[in-house]
């Protein structure tokens, strides 16, 4: 799941990076609302999560463009202030869920987790194929009932190809997914990874490769 | 009772006097034709005012009285009527809706100028509004957004599973850094409050010797030059070193790599003057009055963490002239950055007491309105 951090107090937005990150899903961050629209425009975000009053381009702005473009990007507002007409200002422009400061991390979490569900095409709360399944709110994933014990960066591939069903993932998508710009973005930290999970989801193995760089788990 | 019914009685009040004293008067005149005059006029002369009883006199009085009383009630409620109109609409007008003004007509009397004197002053008390609002606002922002990142801090810190001692001291240090700012902030919100309140400490004191203290505190790469001249004063000494400080503090943070600040201090044209000069950004003439208000800043730019500015500076500036009654003069350098000017007011020829300086505050307060002066 990748997201995207709008926030210009630069200490606040690391610090949901990191707990973000925590999560499993990968983040970047853009401390104004020029930045943040330049990012939404060469990379697709699962979830924005944006601070309202944004230095360069207003937060307005930003949600007001990225609800017109077709990213399909959600929107979770974030604002210092807290009356009722704001929010429904938020709301009305299009903004997809509305936060306000401050808020505990854990509401924000699941909040993040909630909106990249509603993102094109919807996905259930519980990812399940060929006797996998996985539960992103609670990050435990299982195969015929073991618990598989994985990093964030395989629970998040996990969770990437569970989510895909049929869909052949390619290894440029899943890098784009998993991985943050902050991260060493070449495909062969996808191919570790897969590795690694390949080895703890154990016999028979259920990630297919598919053509040269792409991924599908099997369906049972 | 109304001033309609009172505007009624005097009236008929004063045309009954008159009716009695055109009577007296009447009397008095017929009594003199009768003494001066005597012989053949005398019987042909006393006709009415002799003739007439004094109870058709009475009874005239009164019907006068009546009528007057009837005219005056209804004269006054004429004249009244446009008294009526401005309290109805400034009944309406409340702090929720100051935006509406009163209806004035074109003629020049003192109803009109009432209406518009009511007009500026709902005109001042919604500029005021307006300001309390966004300041409240403003406060309100810069105070909740640290606090959230406290709490985001250590909530991450506890929800990390690897967490370790390294990364839960982090947290910890972050944290108390975040929590020194939120103080600074509140310091600052506490002396701008302090000086838009007024100074009740009137001391003499040296802009030089406190110009002197803040600078020597002030390190960097910014190159600070000093040239400092007695500059005798009076007034909250603490105040006015938070003034130098703010000042200071501005110049060396809104500068250029490189950059220089000048500190001067004197005595010009019997009163005493600190300025600070600074290179630093162009400051727009435009920008110029916004820069001295709560929480503004150059441009739309709120670099926060990375000026460790509060947003305050100049507001309390500003606020500490004016209740020393001194004059803030600011003017954008041509290259770049600002030059800024306080004068202090002369220093009173002998300490006059705290109650008679307060006198003079407040005076010199509502005769030198600052806007003007900032921009």
């Amino acid at each position: 799941m990748r997201v995207l951090v709008a926030e210009d107090f630069e200490v606040l937005a690391q610090a949901i990076a990191k707990g973000l990150r925590h999560e499993g899903m990968a983040v970047d961050v853009a401390p104004d609302g020029g930045e943040a629209l330049e990012r939404i425009g060469y990379t697709r975000y699962d979830v924005v999560v944006l601070d309202r009053d944004l230095p360069v381009v207003h937060g307005d702005e930003v949600c007001r463009r990225i609800v017109a473009g077709d990213s399909g990007s959600r929107v979770l507002m974030l604002t210092a202030a807290s009356t009722v007409a704001d929010r429904v200002d938020g709301l009305g422009l299009g903004a997809d869920d509305y936060l306000p400061k401050p808020f505990d991390f854990a509401e924000l979490v699941a909040r993040v987790r909630a909106l990249a569900r509603r993102s094109a095409p919807a996905t259930p709360p519980v990812l399940a194929r060929g006797g996998l399944s996985a539960d992103p709110s609670r990050r435990v994933a299982f195969r015929d009932g073991r618990r598989l014990d994985l990093s964030p960066k395989e629970f998040a591939v996990l969770e990437c190809l569970l989510a895909a069903g049929d869909r052949v993932v390619s290894a440029e998508e899943l890098l784009e997914r998993v991985w943050d710009s902050e991260a060493d973005p070449f495909t062969t930290a996808v191919k570790t990874t897969i590795r690694r999970l390949r080895l703890k989801l154990g016999d028979p193995p259920v990630i297919e490769t598919v053509r040269e760089g792409g991924y599908r788990i099997g369906a049972a | 009772m109304t001033v309609r019914l009172r505007f009624a009685l005097l009236y008929s009040g004063a045309l009954l006097i008159s009716g009695l004293v055109v009577l007296s008067l009447a009397f008095a005149s017929t009594e003199q034709v009768q003494h001066v005059g005597g012989g053949p006029v005398r019987t042909t002369h006393p006709s009415v005012y002799t003739n007439a009883s004094a109870l058709e006199v009475v009874i005239a009085l009164a019907v006068l009285m009546l009528l007057s009383v009837g005219s005056g009630w209804l004269l006054a409620a004429r004249l009244l009527r446009p008294v009526r109109a401005i309290t109805a609409a400034a009944e309406a007008i409340s702090a929720s809706n100051l935006s509406r003004r009163l209806p004035v007509h074109g003629r020049a009397d003192e109803f009109s100028r009432l209406g518009e004197t009511l007009n500026s002053l709902f005109a001042r008390l919604e500029a005021s509004f307006t300001a309390q609002r966004h300041f409240v606002a403003s406060a309100s922002h810069e105070l909740r957004t640290p606090l959230t990142a406290e709490r985001t801090i250590l909530q991450v810190a506890l929800a990390d599973p690897s967490a370790s001692t390294a990364t839960l001291r982090e947290a910890c240090e972050q944290v108390l850094v975040l929590g020194e700012r939120t103080e600074r902030l509140i310091d600052g919100l506490l002396t701008l409050a302090t000086g838009e309140r007024g100074i009740d400490r009137r001391e003499p004191l040296d802009l030089a010797a406190l110009a002197t203290r803040v600078t020597e505190s002030r390190h960097g790469t910014i190159r600070l030059d000093l040239a400092l001249e007695a500059a005798p004063g009076c007034g909250d000494p603490r105040l006015a070193e938070s003034l130098i400080a703010n000042l200071v503090d501005n110049a060396l943070r809104y500068n250029v790599p490189g950059g220089w600040v000048c500190v001067r201090t004197g005595v010009k044209e019997g009163r005493s003057v600190l300025s600070v000069s600074n290179s630093g950004p162009v400051v727009p003439a435009g920008e110029l009055g916004r820069l001295f208000e709560p929480f503004q800043r150059l441009g739309a730019e709120r670099v926060r963490e990375r000026d460790g500015g509060h947003g305050l500076g100049l507001a309390i500036v500003r606020a500490v002239a004016d209740a020393h009654g001194a004059t803030l003069a600011a003017h954008p350098r041509s290259g770049g950055g600002l030059d800024v000017e306080v004068r202090f007011p002369a220093p009173l020829p002998m300490q006059m007491s705290r109650h008679n300086a307060g006198l003079q505050v407040v005076r010199r307060k509502s005769s030198v309105p600052p806007k003007d002066e900032g921009g």
